[in-house]
């Protein structure tokens, strides 16, 4: 089953690479005569990752299940929490332009800290406030960066929270 | 040589005044922190300063860039060891051992290994700058976009023996981040490439986005994924300032020579800079070093030839820049700015104009990497410190600042977005077993390379045997050929060993 696994991901990687060419020939339309045009250098690059790919699957297609030179196992995983600390870290980007940063921020530094194994829930509140306010200090007074307020009424509150913060 | 001590001299007491003296020291902090930042890196800082430079002499302004720019080049180091975090891509092959020294319990030595290298490889690079600029200069100068592509290959086929899994492997990964290079909008017909349609990918993706998220997300989600997310990333061997003696540097004394050399040598092609300086010096440790299979493990050597290469490239990046007035890297074209803005054309006539400038800036340089040995081991215990941080918090805000370092970029979401999701690559590259160095190492030189490549055909008809038939170009070619070649044979001749026997 893992072998099968292995050697099914570079033969993925291999067919999506041949999907892609037709792609670059198609951009090779605008070159200029006897010039190259702008699809040679991708294509280079996607003919060299399929046959990297096609020699990496044959490698470990030709590799018993316990031959030498197979990876070390990896440290036990925990499909729940990875799945969980992907969604947040996704959501918190998609929450920023929709939310404003200092809403997505706390609720992301609150959340991923539980994820990360932290406990004590005063701790996680104070960590998420405190930093959440020194890096709006930090980055929107200091260095003006422009970060995302929010959509629709979330914007007006995020502004307030500004002005309450003395940084706007 | 009596007159250049003399100059030399007299640089040397118009550096410590006490203004110029400042700027250093200035510029250093300023670097250093900028580099240790990911997403801040040292070429935004000496762009950010240059505004400041409008109300000061040439001296002082060019003083305080070259700190940052000394400071800059090392300060990716810290974060890079302590965290796996290189704040620029020149320190990506610090991160691949000194990260390793790291976890291993020895932050102090891997800190103190890394300051020390980048002070050697800066102070012979600007030795090298005041005794050998306008020779070296004149010979760099012939050199056209087949000779850059030459070396540009160089360091791509270095990469075949930085995979610590296996060749095909890396080249897997290198021809994945090529291919990512050119994703975006191509710059000689102007077309998009590769977009799919996406406005997101049509600014095509910034190597700084693919950094922070391959290396620091993908790090956090490694970690957070485990049976014991809580665990520290390090021991917390950063009780005191990272400690180095001669006794820990003399082993090291033939990777810190070659390291230094490759950085005054790749850095004085202009155009190539820290970055390629750091790969190859640290490919050609591998080749070199008696235990290559240490590699990738936290190898003292291959640390030691990557701080020194990339410290080491900073003067021969000037030579051009007061030799030619052609700058040799990004930075050193911000410094050319400086000099034009107070009306003096950096070039030949300069060492007889402003000798005294020219050399006040030279012993400038060798002072602030004298100082950086201070300087570096204050920062490095500031930071170490971040290590006694616990891990959920630690973790958590690595991704805060990842992403407001992916949005400061050019303050757009798309980077934030293709930073995210690099970094869910990341991890699953870390459990695959593909290595994620060659990626990034694809993503950074792939462009350099089609640019010179590009360059080369349409000034040479076409004709694939120029890179042959000029000297230099060949002879490092070949040594690309050699070092692709040499693992392979490696393996073939022990393959046969047994064989043989029998």
């Amino acid at each position: 089953m893992e072998r099968g696994r292995r050697v099914a991901a570079p033969l993925l990687g291999l067919l999506l690479a041949l999907l892609l060419v037709p792609d670059t020939l198609a951009l090779d339309r605008v070159a200029r005569e006897g010039q190259f045009g702008p699809g040679f250098w991708p294509r280079l690059a996607l003919l060299g990752f399929a046959a990297a790919c096609a020699v990496k699957a044959v490698g470990e297609a030709r590799r018993g299940p316990g031959a030498a030179g197979a990876a070390a196992p990896r440290a036990a995983l925990s499909w729940v929490r990875l799945g969980a600390g992907i969604a947040l870290v996704l959501g918190y980007v998609a929450a920023l332009p929709l939310v404003g940063y200092p809403a997505a921020t706390a609720a992301f530094v609150a959340a991923f800290m539980v994820l990360a194994g932290a406990r004590a829930p005063a701790f996680v509140a104070a960590a998420a406030l405190a930093g959440t306010t020194a890096l709006l200090y930090l980055f929107v007074k200091v260095v003006y960066l422009p970060l995302p307020k929010g959509a629709g009424p979330l914007e007006a509150v995020t502004l307030w929270l500004y002005r309450a913060l003395g940084i706007f | 040589m009596g007159e250049l001590l003399g100059h030399l001299a007299a640089g040397f007491v118009s550096a410590v005044a006490p203004l110029n003296f400042a700027m250093i020291v200035l510029g250093l902090g300023i670097g250093i922190v900028a580099g240790a930042l990911p997403g801040i890196t040292m070429l935004n800082s000496i762009v950010l300063v240059l505004p400041f430079t409008y109300f000061m002499g040439i001296v002082p302004a060019i003083l305080l860039m070259i700190g940052i720019y000394c400071g800059g080049i090392f300060g990716g180091s810290i974060t890079a060891i302590l965290f796996n975090i290189p704040g620029d891509p020149m320190n990506v092959p610090t991160a691949w051992e000194g990260y390793r020294l790291s976890k291993s319990g020895r932050t102090r030595y891997a800190l103190g290994l890394a300051i020390m290298a980048s002070a050697i490889g800066g102070v012979v690079s600007a030795l090298f700058l005041a005794l050998f600029a306008p020779p070296f200069a004149r010979f760099a100068l012939g050199f056209s976009s087949v000779e850059f592509f030459s070396v540009v290959v160089f360091g791509l086929a270095s990469v075949s023996v930085l995979g610590q899994s296996s060749m095909a492997a890396a080249l897997v990964s290198l021809f994945a981040g090529v291919f990512l290079g050119t994703v975006g909008t191509e710059q000689q017909y102007g077309v998009e490439r590769l977009t799919f349609g996406l406005p997101v990918l049509r600014t095509g993706v910034d190597f700084v986005t693919v950094l922070i998220g391959l290396f620091a997300i993908g790090e956090v989600l490694d970690q957070v994924a485990g049976r014991d997310p809580g665990r520290r990333a390090a021991p917390p061997d950063a009780r005191a300032l990272p400690r180095i003696g001669w006794a820990d540097l003399w082993p090291l004394r033939w990777s810190l020579c070659r390291g230094t050399g490759v950085g005054v040598a790749v850095g004085g092609l202009a155009g190539a800079g820290a970055t390629v300086s750091s790969f190859v010096a640290y490919g050609l440790e591998r080749q070199m070093s008696a235990t290559p299979e240490q590699f990738g493990q936290g190898h003292a050597g291959g640390l030691v030839a990557a701080e020194s290469a990339n410290n080491g490239s900073t003067g021969g990046a000037m030579v051009h820049l007061l030799t030619l007035g052609i700058p040799g890297s990004a930075a050193t074209a911000v410094m050319m700015g400086a000099f034009l803005i107070h009306g003096i054309q950096p070039g030949p006539l300069m060492f007889t104009r402003q000798t005294h400038e020219v050399y006040t800036i030279i012993a400038g340089m060798i002072l602030a990497n004298v100082l950086m040995v201070g300087l570096g081991f204050a920062a490095a215990l500031t930071f170490a410190q971040l290590m006694r941080v616990p891990a959920p918090l630690l973790n958590t805000f690595i991704v805060a600042f990842c992403v407001l370092g992916a949005f400061a970029l050019r303050n757009d979401m798309a980077d934030v977005w293709l930073t995210a999701l690099f970094g869910v690559l990341g991890f699953y590259m870390r459990r695959w077993d593909l290595p994620i160095p060659p990626l990034v190492m694809g993503i950074i030189l792939g462009p350099m390379a089609e640019q010179f490549f590009l360059t080369s055909m349409v000034s040479h008809a076409n004709d694939y045997t120029v890179f042959l038939r000029r000297p230099v170009s060949a002879v490092v070619l070949g040594l690309a050929a050699v070092i692709v070649a040499w693992p392979l044979v490696a393996r073939a001749v022990t393959a046969r060993g047994p064989e043989a026997g029998r």
